[in-house]
């Protein structure tokens, strides 16, 4: 190889750049001038043309059938992955650290972590077959939606749900039993246990209300003892249930460790019946909670289409609102 | 990224990485595993991707990094340059003896490409065979641009001194 002289030399980055189609316009007009007076990059200048060229042609075109095989079996794992993706997101709330995840079916999570504020407190983290993922926008709009619900600022969430997560139909028939009780109602274990025609099964319903997978949507805050007692709610967080109930309205009473409903100032409706009752209406008042539903106020029961008793007239003789 | 659906990600550039990863890999079965991997990870980040993002050069930085995975085994490394290629590249004929000499020179291209340093080599396929900005090249070999840019010119600069003696094919001449 012969040697290049310092303006050869100087000029080498920019010769290569404008043969393959890479200069700016300055630059290659000052190689262009150049090449007018130097045979040897000249010459050089066209081999890089037809480097270039010839690098270009290097693009491979694969058999059109390696690359239909190749997508549909991308199709086919994609498809997959969609079933199991749940998209998460994690946020701070006045009931501490929340985390919910939406499917492709709708709402699969909603859960109080613990121990933490990222994925690996999440129960998410471990279910078999799920693939958990980060989320977007649509899901602060999700969260924005159940932070005006836990502060009281909106009285109802039109979420889609995702029930995969309960864990047999039992779980699932107790969840969607106690995803029908009302805005500022509650009933009882014993009381879901009716509705969903397994009357013994009250420490099964407590049980899988215990694992519910979508806590506030599925409003298991509202499911309390046949004594009126809260008992227990997430394992162990009863602080939690009685401000939830606390905002939805429903009267309680604060004891020494423990919380109970103050049945004497709520709504009640029997079994059966599509009337709702002041608590002093006939025997109404030592009814089994299991065959009661308690309402904090007649708008939440009349927002469920009950009518007053004709007999009590709660319409006439409202509870104080105190 | 919420707007446009993943399907049409997936329709618009599987083709273009497949081939991408099937001249850096020189194999199809890898082309076919990383270029599905490439797409089930877009997938799973495609969510919390800015809507004004770059979504082909982000799918190249994703298979360029898996590309990169790949290649980190020494035995594999050793297989690609040695091995048989399963690589078809795009012919231009013209007369039959341009034809001829294209092809030789194309498989000495080849062979010298192969044998290039793994960033050189991806910079090179990036930008001579994709046209990536060399911007989206820097991102992908996680360095600056002009870090890629020197790449690629390395690149073209190897391949030249391999041609040393080689009868080129006919390119127009200067200007």
């Amino acid at each position: 190889m012969t040697t290049k002289s310092p303006s050869c030399r100087a000029i080498e980055l920019d010769l290569v750049a404008t043969a393959t189609g890479d200069a700016e316009v300055g630059s290659a007009e000052r190689v262009h001038r150049h090449l007018e007076t130097c045979s040897p990059c000249r010459d050089e200048y066209g081999r890089y043309r037809a480097v270039d060229s010839v690098a270009r042609a290097l693009r491979p075109t694969p058999p059109a059938e390696a690359l239909a095989k190749s997508r549909a079996g991308l199709e086919s794992r994609l498809a997959d992955l969609r079933q199991r993706r749940v998209a998460y997101r994690i946020f701070p709330s006045p009931l501490g650290h929340i985390l919910i995840g939406r499917s492709e079916h709708g709402i699969a999570v909603v859960e109080y972590l613990h121990g933490g504020s990222s994925l690996r407190a999440s129960r998410l983290a471990r279910v078999e077959g799920v693939e958990a993922v980060p989320g977007g926008e649509e899901l602060e709009r999700l969260q924005r939606d159940l932070l005006d619900y836990i502060t009281g600022r909106r009285r109802s969430l039109d979420w889609t749900l995702d029930w995969r997560l309960a864990r047999s139909d039992f779980e699932r028939a107790v969840l969607e039993a106690t995803a029908n009780i009302p805005y500022g109602a509650v009933a009882s274990y014993a009381g879901i246990a009716r509705r969903i025609g397994k009357p013994s099964a009250v420490r099964a319903v407590a049980q899988a209300l215990r694992w519910n997978p979508l806590p506030i949507v599925v409003p298991c805050h509202r499911v309390i003892g046949t004594s009126g007692r809260l008992t227990g709610y997430a394992g162990d967080k009863l602080g939690l249930k009685h401000q939830l109930l606390s905002v939805e309205g429903v009267k309680l009473h604060a004891g020494r460790g423990d919380v109970s409903i103050a049945r004497e100032a709520m709504y009640a409706l029997g079994e059966g019946t599509t009337e709702y009752c002041l608590p002093t209406c006939a025997d109404i008042g030592t009814r089994s909670l299991s065959m009661v539903t308690l309402f904090a106020s007649r708008a939440d029961a009349e927002a469920r289409g009950l009518t007053p008793c004709s007999d009590c007239r709660p319409d006439l003789h409202p509870l104080s609102a105190a | 990224m919420g707007l446009q659906p993943f399907e049409t990600v997936v329709t618009a550039h599987h083709a273009e990485i497949y081939r991408y990863l099937l001249r850096v890999t020189s194999r199809s079965g890898e082309a076919d595993d990383l270029s599905q991997e490439t797409f089930l990870r877009a997938y799973r980040a495609w969510d919390g991707l800015n809507d004004d993002a770059n979504v082909r050069a982000w799918l190249f930085t994703i298979a360029t990094n898996l590309a990169r995975n790949y290649f980190r085994s020494e035995s594999r490394r050793r297989r690609a340059y040695a091995g048989v290629s399963d690589v078809r590249s795009e012919v231009d004929p013209a007369s039959p003896e341009e034809t001829r000499r294209f092809h030789e020179t194309r498989a000495l291209v080849e062979r010298v490409v192969d044998g290039l340093p793994l960033k050189q080599r991806l910079a090179f396929v990036l930008r001579k065979l994709h046209d990536l900005e060399y911007d989206a090249i820097g991102k992908s070999l996680q360095c600056s641009p002009e870090s890629a840019r020197a790449h690629v010119f390395q690149a073209l600069k190897k391949i030249r001194l391999g041609l040393n003696g080689h009868e080129l094919p006919m390119m127009e001449s200067v200007r």
